[in-house]
């Protein structure tokens, strides 16, 4: 049985493009992101950046530790939010992924990577209340990106459904860790 | 120029390619339910873009189910490109 609604002319142009732009539109609209993902998200990079920043600072074998469990705790958050998507709306949308695993937008990596550097600076001068300061607001400024991408995708899905394969983002999370080891190591 | 595509020209794989456009891959049976049409028909349209290299499928498990996800490939996704153009400049020649 088929019971297509949009069923239309297909001599009409008009008719057929609109038809199927109803199709993809009522995809997007449907989607639906895990439940408190935003919070959990900004939680998760401040906790991240505020590790990170800790690590980097704290040149011994504690500061490498604390750094990494960071970058665990934000990896898992991040690749739990990305399951929970797939699984509640049957969809994989690589841009999701970017933006969650890698911030790529302007707002989330501006905010990121500020935070970053004045929370590092705040570590190597023991202002640990500027560290956690700063590391909220790289949390708060990441999800904020986080949020602006997803409004921007379901005004046009087809613009902003593409991004970096989950292969690729495996292995940028692993040069991330090796980047986070080599700067601590250096410093 | 871009021209008509014949494979994705009938409006109901117009509408299959133009969903795919907004994910990188989808559940068979969330495309089902999105297009409102049987498997059956959703099957012959899949392999239909499947062997022109418009789409790709895999098999997967979603809550403990064997699944199929499909995605559209750069070719198809460039295939809707020009076809849409195609169209489009139809619509401007008619208005």
């Amino acid at each position: 049985m088929e019971s297509n609604p949009l069923a239309q002319n297909s001599d009409d142009p008009s008719s057929v493009l609109a038809g199927a732009d109803q199709a993809r539109k009522r995809l997007a609209a449907g989607l639906r992101l895990p439940t408190g993902l935003h919070p959990v998200l900004a939680a998760a990079v401040t906790v991240q950046v505020g590790t990170a920043a800790y690590g980097v600072a704290n040149h011994a074998a504690p500061g490498l530790v604390v750094a990494l469990a960071g970058v665990a705790v934000f990896l898992g958050v991040a690749a739990l939010a990305l399951y929970q998507f797939r699984r509640i709306n049957g969809v994989r949308v690589d841009g999701l992924a970017s933006q969650i695993i890698l911030g790529s937008g302007a707002t989330a990596t501006i905010a990121y990577v500020g935070a970053f550097g004045a929370a590092t600076w705040a570590a190597f001068e023991s202002h640990w209340w500027l560290v956690a300061a700063a590391a909220v607001a790289g949390g708060v400024g990441y999800a904020f990106g986080a949020l602006r991408w997803w409004h921007a995708y379901r005004l046009d899905p087809a613009a902003h459904a593409g991004g970096a394969s989950p292969r690729v983002l495996a292995a940028l999370a692993a040069l991330a860790c090796l980047g986070l080891v080599a700067l601590m190591v250096a410093g | 120029m871009a021209e008509l595509d014949p494979l994705i020209h009938a409006p109901a794989r117009l509408q299959v390619v133009t969903t795919l456009s907004a994910v990188s891959e989808a559940e068979f049976a969330t495309l089902r339910a999105v297009l409102e049409v049987s498997d059956s028909v959703l099957s012959k349209h899949i392999s239909a873009l499947a062997a022109a290299g418009y789409v790709r499928s895999r098999k997967g498990v979603r809550a403990g189910r064997r699944t199929t996800w499909i995605g559209l490939t750069s070719t198809g996704r460039e295939a809707l490109r020009e076809h849409v153009a195609a169209l489009r400049r139809l619509i401007d020649m008619v208005d």
